[in-house]
């Protein structure tokens, strides 16, 4: 007993050290008091349990049920007896804490704050994964095995995290581990009786021993190759331009505000994806707007470009909006138009602490001392509040540029800040000679940037899918620029690229396109409208959006400055549009012709499985009697092989010539058969009626005796039954057929085998109780006991191949084998 | 039993109806003077028809000697009685030179055992050097004496009579020489009919002397050809080895039974089903056999003797426990997969 109190604390505490990687994923610290709660509780029922001399499963079913009580107790609905004890109620709340996690898995950027479902997760995968680790480790004696759930933990960090994943974590795991394989070795040496050490002196039970220092070198160096070896080896940014994800800590609104109300750090490329991808549409926000022609409602920008692509940095600076908003230095210029508009805004589903709104806003309105306008990214931000239910208004101004204004713009210096801070990007010999190719010639940055951005027309090959394509290049963006299939994302991340790497600034813009829902001058904008697209700074006059991303398939906004590469080819190539001013009635602008993601989807041959009304949610009780049935079918399985077997062996059915020459043997009262095939097709029937005698016995718990011959079974049968005189007869005549087949020269010759069977069947089934009956029809032991022979027989050849494996490896691989005197 | 004779010399195997009209013939012989004790005189037939000899093991006075002298009077051929008592020399037993006056040179005047049945009546009463002198008569069907060898006619079978070992006055046989009983069977105690039935009859004189042949030494080497003929399948074979080498395997047995065993055990079985009207050896056969042919042969450890397990126990023990093969005949059915999984 106290070897198993010691291995169940080290066990735990094993446990606790495996959760440690989790640390990644959460920014507080609160899931690790959640988990050690749990592990300590269930650890304690553990030893408790095992102090008493139970069974070996009931304090894995102990620890299980205390695990139950203790998630009670901590993620209570309000609805438990006692608080501890579980109703229909808490296992409803249990769901809704898991959906809960789900959503915030979709749309939330690790690390993520306390929210209450995701500690519910994490605590339940913490629960789960220790009292596995306690029955491989002290219920099975395989604690090689408890390393695959510390793996399962392990890798969740690993899997949603874009950088590295910290080294110290790991290393607490992988000691974890060490420590539990050490301890259980220890204890299997201590069941021979006292350990030796070498050191000729008696040591204390769990002291290390001398002679396992070999060993504990070889476990440290082992997790040391383990941490620095990926240090060493240059990593690879595959598949990051695909999410374009920000890093660790570079959410928007990161943190906790100092008000205290719980903030959200929104990975916004994760809401675009997600959202779009979502199956349901729904009204995130309405927007009212006396402009004709509003451009995107914009509500974050991501500025930092690593080699995961863009990031967001989180809003800073900047004053109060109640305080007035600074009023942008506004230049008259030629072939640029700024008009005064005003927006009302009413946000029904959108939770962030940013709002969206238009630019350049001037003034806003019912908006209280904690929404802070950053003049740098022209985001209204807040630490303490969150978009979700708000309505305000706010004036703004549209500017409109002409081609040809936007080309009086000069480069700027180097030592400009913008330039210096907005042109960085991630050296890329490839793309900086994509780059080249494409502005050539261009001599002005607003050339450069509308030769980009025809680049990436769809006659150039570029078209919109959701569904992106990974590539082998080994770097995203090239992936992107091959394969030519990605969302707003990617076009607008890709872009932002270029221009950078053409030396312009740039960023990406995160909102709203302009959609095709409006009433009047009301539009509502849905999740299937959230958008992303790329800004460029132009000398004197500030940022300008371009939107890559083919306006037919996002209800974008066509403008001047960027009019749409392909129409543009088709109408006159090089001519821009002599007035300046947007097209009335193009394809973006006309609000019934623009289509919607949902009707790009459907364009795109997705034949309206996401872009259709999302149907209505199976109701349980559809997927309950589906359950129940799939459960009945599972339990059918056992008897319908059964009949099947039974059916493949009654007698008459096992093919074969029927015996033609039959003779009778002088002397022998019975008849048996001397034609030779006929001789093989009575002996394999005299088989199949016996076996099924005998699988009908075990179905039916009659005591079979692999001692006993066929005649001694069919009398133990008769007598122990009490088979009435026909059944006897049946029995013997099997038992006889049988010994005939398997002993003499001569098999039986009869063709009431399948009667006997039948007659003999039935009286056994008539002698046993119903639950017997009822046991051997649905869970018969013979198929049971076959399969699980096969399992054990499968198992144990795998054990054998793996054994072998292992063997010739340590053989091949053994020092030892040098050594001089060593070999044998 | 290398010597034995060929087929031709044993002559023609008997029809079954035949073979069963002799062998009742011969058991209700028996049975009209050994009442109610049909199994033992049937094992002691069997014994004859394998072509074994037989030793008859029982506390004095349950007829083990009548059962010799019956089975013997039964059969008109050579029988000879050999009374052993401990001053019996193995000449009495083999034979002796003496030398012929006229001739002038030495003539072998044969002992005891040149007969078709030796009775040896109280065979552990006579010391372990007389006992020897059987050795060679009983394994190799032949006598040597002075370097000249006598073969011994057949059938041959030595029917012994002895007291259990505790009684007093007995010798132990050697393991040799028990090695070459075939069977050993114990008469036990008759039921109350039977002796009372034997009251009536014993009244006045010995019925044994009344009794009257009903086969003769050619009859019975047909039969025991018709014996040799039976059919033991691989399954009964492989169930016989694995009978015998349990035994040897056996913990709680200091000397397991010998491949002479293995070989007497089936010969047996073969007579056995004979016997029963059947020309295959069932496993039953070798499980009815096993205590027998086996138990007089082993020897068990000091524990188990402690522990008062007798041979024949532990043999009934290892039959109890021990598989049978179900190894079954190959057909080309198995090959072609048209029956196959559900086998046991």
């Amino acid at each position: 007993m106290n070897q198993h109190r010691h291995l169940t604390l080290v066990a735990a505490a094993a446990s606790i050290l495996a959760a440690l990687p989790l640390s990644g994923v959460f920014s507080a610290w609160t899931w690790l008091v959640d988990a050690v709660i749990v592990v300590i509780t269930v650890a304690g029922v553990a030893l408790l349990v095992r102090s008493l001399r139970v069974a070996a499963w009931i304090p894995t079913a102990a620890m299980a049920l205390a695990f139950l009580f203790v998630l009670t107790w901590m993620f209570q609905s309000g609805q438990e007896l006692l608080g501890l004890i579980p109703t229909p109620r808490t296992f409803a709340h249990f769901n809704t804490l898991l959906l809960n996690a789900g959503r915030d898995m979709q749309d939330m950027a690790v690390p993520v704050a306390d929210r209450e479902g995701l500690l519910f997760l994490s605590t339940l995968g913490v629960g789960i994964v220790a009292i596995v680790i306690d029955l491989l480790t002290i219920v099975v004696r395989r604690p090689a095995l408890a390393g695959l759930p510390m793996l399962a933990i392990y890798s969740v960090p690993v899997a949603v995290r874009q950088d590295s994943v910290n080294v110290l974590p790991f290393a607490a795991g992988a000691a974890g581990f060490l420590w539990l394989l050490a301890t259980d070795n220890v204890d299997r040496v201590r069941r021979f009786g006292r350990r030796f050490t070498g050191e000729g002196r008696g040591v204390d039970a769990w002291e290390p021993s001398p002679l396992a220092a070999a060993g504990r070198r070889l476990a440290t160096v082992g997790v040391l190759i383990a941490v620095a070896v990926p240090l060493v080896v240059p990593g690879s940014n595959t598949g990051l331009l695909e999410r374009f994800g920000p890093g660790a800590g570079g959410g928007l609104g990161e943190g906790v505000g100092p008000g205290g109300a719980p903030g959200r750090t929104v990975d916004m490329y994760a809401v675009l994806s997600g959202e779009l991808n979502n199956s349901r549409t729904f009204d995130m926000v309405k927007v009212t707007t006396n402009d004709p022609d509003p451009y995107y409602l914009r509500f974050g920008v991501a500025d930092e470009v690593t080699p995961a692509g863009f990031r967001a940095r989180s809003p800073g600076g900047g004053q109060p909006v109640s305080s007035g908003l600074p009023v942008p230095p506004i230049e008259p210029a030629v072939g640029v138009a700024w008009r005064r508009y005003r927006a009302q805004v009413q946000v029904t589903a959108l939770k962030m602490n940013t709002l969206p709104i238009y630019l350049q806003p001037t003034k806003a309105d019912r908006l209280d001392n904690s929404w802070l306008y950053d003049t740098a990214n022209q985001v209204v931000y807040s630490r303490r509040s969150d978009s979700q239910g708000k309505r305000y208004s706010f004036e703004y101004i549209d500017p409109e540029f002409t081609p040809e204004a936007l080309r009086t713009a000069r480069p700027l210096d180097s030592s400009n800040l913008i330039q210096r801070q907005f042109t960085t990007v991630p050296r890329n010999s490839e793309v900086e000679r994509i780059v080249s190719e494409i502005t050539a010639n261009k001599q002005t940055p607003y050339d450069k940037v509308r030769a980009i951005y025809n680049y990436f027309s769809s006659s150039n090959g570029f078209h919109y899918s959701l569904q992106t394509k990974s590539g082998t290049s080994g770097s995203a963006i090239l992936d992107f620029l091959t394969n030519k299939q990605g969302f707003c994302e990617q076009y607008s991340a890709a872009m932002a690229w270029l221009v950078r790497a053409a030396g312009v600034p740039a960023r990406v813009a995160f909102g709203f396109s302009r959609g095709s829902n409006r009433n009047g001058e009301t539009w509502t904008l849905t999740n299937r409208n959230l958008h992303a697209w790329t800004e460029v700074y132009f000398e004197r006059f500030g940022w300008v959006p371009f939107d890559a991303t083919p306006a037919s398939s996002v209800g974008g906004v066509e403008s001047a400055w960027a009019p749409d590469p392909t129409r543009q080819q088709n109408a006159s190539s090089g001519s821009t549009p002599a007035d300046g001013l947007p097209i009335p009635g193009g394809p973006g602008r006309d609000p019934s012709a623009g289509p919607d993601p949902a009707r790009a989807d459907r364009l795109d041959g997705s034949s309206g499985s996401s872009g259709a009304p999302a149907p209505e949610p199976t109701p349980w009780p559809v997927w309950a009697a589906l359950g129940a049935a799939a459960a009945a079918l599972l339990l059918v399985v056992p008897a319908l092989w059964r009949t099947l077997l039974r059916r493949r062996r009654s007698p008459h059915r096992i093919a074969g010539p029927r015996p033609l020459a039959v003779t009778t043997v002088a002397g022998s009262p019975d008849v048996v058969v001397t034609d030779e095939s006929a001789i093989d097709v009575a002996r394999v029937r005299a088989h199949a009626a016996w076996d099924e005698l005998i699988d009908t016995m075990i179905d039916h718990r009659l005591p079979v005796d692999p001692a006993a011959s066929p005649r001694t079974t069919a009398e133990r049968l008769i007598t122990g039954s009490a088979l009435d005189e026909w059944a006897a007869t049946g029995a013997r005549l099997l038992g006889q057929a049988e010994e005939r087949a398997r002993y003499a020269r001569q098999p039986l010759r009869s063709d009431d085998l399948t009667g006997s069977l039948r007659t003999v069947r039935e009286a056994i089934a008539h002698r046993v109780s119903v639950r017997t009956r009822l046991r051997a029809i649905f869970l018969p032991a013979s198929v049971l006991g076959r399969w699980r022979l096969a399992v054990t027989e499968a198992s144990t050849r795998v054990a054998e191949t793996v054994d072998q494996w292992r063997e010739s490896t340590v053989r091949v691989f053994s020092i030892r084998r040098l050594l001089p005197g060593a070999r044998r | 039993m290398t010597t034995q004779r060929t087929q031709d010399e044993l002559g023609r195997p008997l029809p079954p109806l035949e073979f069963r009209a002799v062998t009742e013939a011969i058991v209700a012989n028996v049975e009209r003077v050994i009442e109610g004790k049909s199994a033992a005189v049937r094992l002691a037939l069997a014994a004859m028809l394998a072509e074994g000899h037989l030793l008859i093991e029982d506390v004095p006075g349950v007829g083990k000697t009548k059962l010799a002298k019956a089975l013997a009077r039964s059969i008109d051929c050579t029988v000879r009685r050999i009374q052993f008592t401990p001053d019996l020399l193995p000449s009495d037993v083999t034979g002796v030179s003496v030398y012929n006056q006229e001739s002038r040179d030495f003539e072998f005047k044969p002992g005891a055992v040149f007969a078709n049945i030796v009775v040896g009546d109280e065979i552990n009463r006579a010391s372990p050097k007389t006992q020897s002198a059987l050795l060679e008569c009983m394994e190799e069907r032949q006598v040597t004496v002075d370097g000249v060898t006598y073969p011994l006619q057949t059938p041959f079978m030595v029917i012994a009579t002895q007291n259990p070992i505790e009684m007093e006055g007995t010798y132990p046989l050697p393991e040799a020489q028990r090695d070459r009983f075939t069977v050993r069977i114990a008469m036990g105690y008759p039921d109350v009919k039977s002796e009372l039935a034997m009251l009536d009859g014993h009244g006045g004189d010995d019925r044994v002397l009344d009794l009257l042949p009903v086969s003769d030494a050619a009859t019975v080497r047909r039969l025991i050809a018709t014996v040799r003929g039976v059919h033991a399948s691989d399954a009964v074979r492989q169930y016989a080895v694995s009978l015998v080498t349990t035994t040897r395997e056996s913990p709680d047995l200091r000397l397991g039974a010998s491949p002479r065993a293995t070989l007497q055990l089936l010969r047996t079985a073969r007579a056995v089903a004979a016997l029963e009207g059947r020309d295959y050896v069932l496993p039953d056969d070798l499980q009815s056999l096993a205590v027998p042919v086996l138990a007089h042969r082993i020897i068990p450890t000091a524990e188990a003797q402690l522990s008062r397990r007798t041979t024949d126990a532990i043999v009934a023990d290892i039959v109890r426990h021990l598989p049978i093969p179900s190894e079954r005949q190959r057909s080309p059915y198995d090959t072609r997969g048209q029956y196959d999984p559900g086998r046991r």
